[in-house]
């Protein structure tokens, strides 16, 4: 059995050049059928450039994409039909109804015309919109939009659905509404490729999640594998006022053998995870020193503490590089 | 073939996106025309006392009757009865709208050629607008089945554009290409550009279609759409007093004339848009290039009377085949064979260069 037809996806070498610029430098990774697989990184790591070369908008300057075996730049036609996409903002056309937004695009995927009514009735069903064929979308509610726009985007029946950031910007009801069809549509088979910037949404609904930054693959695998990259053991973290904070430190050092440091605005170290009942310990001796600390706190690692060891800066803080490599892109691509 | 197929539904995704707006795009469409058509097209409706000069060679009872007849209205004040040169020169000097001259042979034409030829200046527009149709109706009482009157704009010899009725008739071929392109660049390019801010052209690109799909459903309905601002504006016109001389024959020729100037200012929308990121630029751009093609185009004022320095941007000028071309149908009634050969070879050279600019540099921009 050929390799590539284990898996959905196949990226091989890719890379993509906008001048001088190198938005994605030689990714390599794998989507197996029917998972759920999560892209992070921030839009000018190369996420998005990834993205459209996947979706068939951007031609690669190296490497392949397989697509369910087909490769995606000499069988695009066929390659789009498996694909799915949806775009973080809502694209549905305002002014048209429902039932045209949807007939419309059943005929750019090249539904046969005695199937589009049919599709077209049922994709409605599916987005709970049938008593709203006929109105004009524009006047739909922001989830009921949403939800027409997920429907087009699966009107040719796709084994692959990307989702690019599909709850930024929702309400935590509508969010959880579209947690919840991403498993159910996933349940039913359809491999999902979402990205998010939300990590986590990455932890608790993906399978596996790759990282991405400046063009390249940082890590790949489960939540679970990834934060045992980042350590083996427990997060201890203890935020003091200024003129304590050396007592603890000293305190720490000299009774635990931990030694702290500052990150995030607060004292923390990686502990062995068998020093958890030593928690009361250390907030008795700090107690008995008389050193009053904010908080004290262990945790296993998040997917924030992978990302900032993995790309050396908190998610947030990408924002402002983010869009400067924008810029950069932009210059140069398009 | 699939392409094709691909643009008819392009082409009906814009057409239900115009129908559903379908009010505004004709109000819009017919507000600027019916403002212009109102305001300038009855310059010189109230002109009287326009001042001619009398060159009389004749000298017979018929023609002292005619000069009679000329001043019997008060349309016409005849302030000089001179001689041909000296009647010329008051023309240039501006002291008089239009010479008259009456020869020898009046009432009678010498050989088929005229008996009575009449000068204006191209620079006194709304004014010979009026005097001229006046002189005509005067000098046609003594027609013998032959035309007896030759009308001469003086200086540059032009044709007759504009001078056997009045400047609203003038100004409406003018008008009418005035909505096509306007319709053009303000419908298909801009919808691209709203589309790509929507996110719409990177849900087509992300179907099995082609670009060029997307362009020539663009452009087929970025052409219907302004061919029917065109027809609007016609119709438009004929309500407020217009006419078409050569009856509603005269469609046959008009039709396809504001078709091709819809396409190519179609194509050239499209390839504006696909380049130009934002609506307040795309308009500066697009009002550059509309204002000066039309009025270039002598859709307010005869093409003839520009500066020198202006004469060969008007030559150049599309718009200036097609304003002629309509100008002969609606107001002197006969599309001479010259005419129809250099207009349409102008707007279909036009067209086609819309056509090929908008396929060879469109620019799949998506972001």
């Amino acid at each position: 059995m050929n390799s590539s037809n284990s898996y959905s996806v196949v990226i091989k070498k890719l890379s993509k050049k906008f001048g001088d610029f190198e938005a994605v430098k030689d990714i390599n990774f794998e989507i197996k059928h029917g998972e759920i697989f999560g892209i992070l990184g921030p839009n000018g790591a190369g996420k998005t450039t990834t993205l459209n070369m996947i979706l068939g908008l951007l031609k690669p300057t190296g490497g392949s994409i397989l697509i369910e075996g087909n490769d995606n730049v000499e069988e695009s036609e066929k390659v789009k039909q498996i694909i799915g996409f949806m775009t973080q903002e809502t694209v549905v056309d305002s002014y048209l109804t429902a039932r045209d937004n949807l007939r419309i695009f059943a005929r750019l995927y090249h539904i046969p015309e005695s199937q589009v009514e049919q599709k077209v009735n049922h994709a409605l069903e599916e987005a709970n919109l049938l008593s709203f064929a006929d109105v004009a979308a524009g006047t739909f509610s922001g989830g009921m939009q949403r939800r027409l726009n997920l429907v087009k985007s699966m009107i040719q029946e796709p084994k692959i659905l990307i989702l690019d950031e599909p709850t930024t910007g929702l309400d935590v009801q509508s969010r959880v509404s579209m947690w919840n069809e991403i498993k159910r549509l996933n349940h039913e088979g359809m491999t999902i490729i979402l990205t998010t910037q939300y990590l986590e949404e990455a932890d608790s609904l993906c399978d596996r999640i790759a990282i991405i930054d400046h063009g390249t693959v940082k890590a790949i695998g489960t939540a679970q594998e990834l934060k045992r990259m980042v350590s083996k053991g427990n997060i201890l973290g203890i935020n003091a006022s200024e003129k304590d904070e050396e007592k603890v430190l000293k305190l720490l050092k000299s009774k635990f053998g931990i030694a702290l440091v500052h990150n995030n605005n607060r004292l923390e170290a990686t502990i062995d995870s068998d020093m958890l009942g030593n928690m009361a310990k250390i907030a008795q001796a700090l107690d008995r020193e008389g050193i009053n600390v904010e908080a004290i706190s262990m945790h296993l690692p998040t997917m924030d503490d992978v990302f900032i060891k993995l790309t050396g800066s908190s998610f947030r803080d990408k924002a402002g590089e983010q869009q400067s490599s924008m810029n950069k892109v932009s210059k140069y691509g398009r | 073939m699939g392409m094709l197929k691909d643009s008819l539904t392009i082409f009906d995704r814009e057409m239900l996106i115009f129908k559903s707006n379908l009010r505004t795009n004709i109000v819009r469409s017919l507000m600027f025309p019916l403002i212009i058509i109102i305001f300038f097209g009855n310059i010189g409706s109230s002109v009287s006392g326009v001042p001619i000069a009398v060159a009389n060679y004749a000298n017979n009872p018929q023609s002292t009757q005619l000069i009679n007849s000329l001043e019997s209205g008060s349309t016409l004040s005849i302030v000089a009865q001179t001689d041909q040169a000296t009647g010329l020169d008051l023309l240039r000097q501006g002291t008089v709208s239009a010479l008259v001259v009456i020869l020898p042979s009046f009432p009678k034409e010498q050989q088929g050629s005229p008996s009575v030829y009449v000068y204006y200046a191209t620079s006194q527009f709304a004014e010979s607008g009026v005097a001229i149709p006046t002189i005509e109706n005067a000098v046609q009482k003594y027609n013998n089945g032959i035309s007896n009157i030759q009308i001469t704009s003086d200086v540059n010899a032009v044709s007759t554009q504009g001078t056997n009725s009045s400047y609203r008739d003038f100004l409406i071929a003018g008008v009418i290409l005035m909505s096509v392109a306007f319709g053009a660049v303000f419908g298909g390019g801009m919808s691209i550009i709203i589309d790509r801010q929507l996110g719409n052209i990177k849900s087509f690109l992300i179907t099995p279609i082609n670009k060029n799909a997307i362009i020539l459903g663009k452009l087929f309905s970025g052409t219907v759409q302004s061919t029917l601002y065109g027809i609007l504006a016609l119709g438009l016109g004929i309500l407020l007093g217009g006419s078409i001389s050569m009856g509603i024959s005269g469609l046959v020729w008009i039709i396809p004339l504001i078709l091709f100037v819809a396409m190519a200012f179609s194509g050239i929308a499209i390839m504006l848009g696909s380049r130009i990121k934002t609506i307040e630029v795309y308009t500066i751009v697009a009002q550059s290039i509309v204002m000066p093609a039309w009025f270039l185009s002598g859709a307010f004022y005869p093409a003839s009377s520009f500066p020198p320095l202006l004469q060969p941007f008007s030559v150049f000028d599309p718009l200036t085949y097609a304003t002629e071309g309509i100008r002969d149908v609606m107001l002197n009634g006969f599309f001479p064979f010259g005419h129809i050969v250099t207009d349409f070879s102008a707007v279909i050279i036009f067209a086609l260069l819309g056509i090929f600019i908008s396929f060879k540099l469109f620019k799949n921009t998506i972001a």
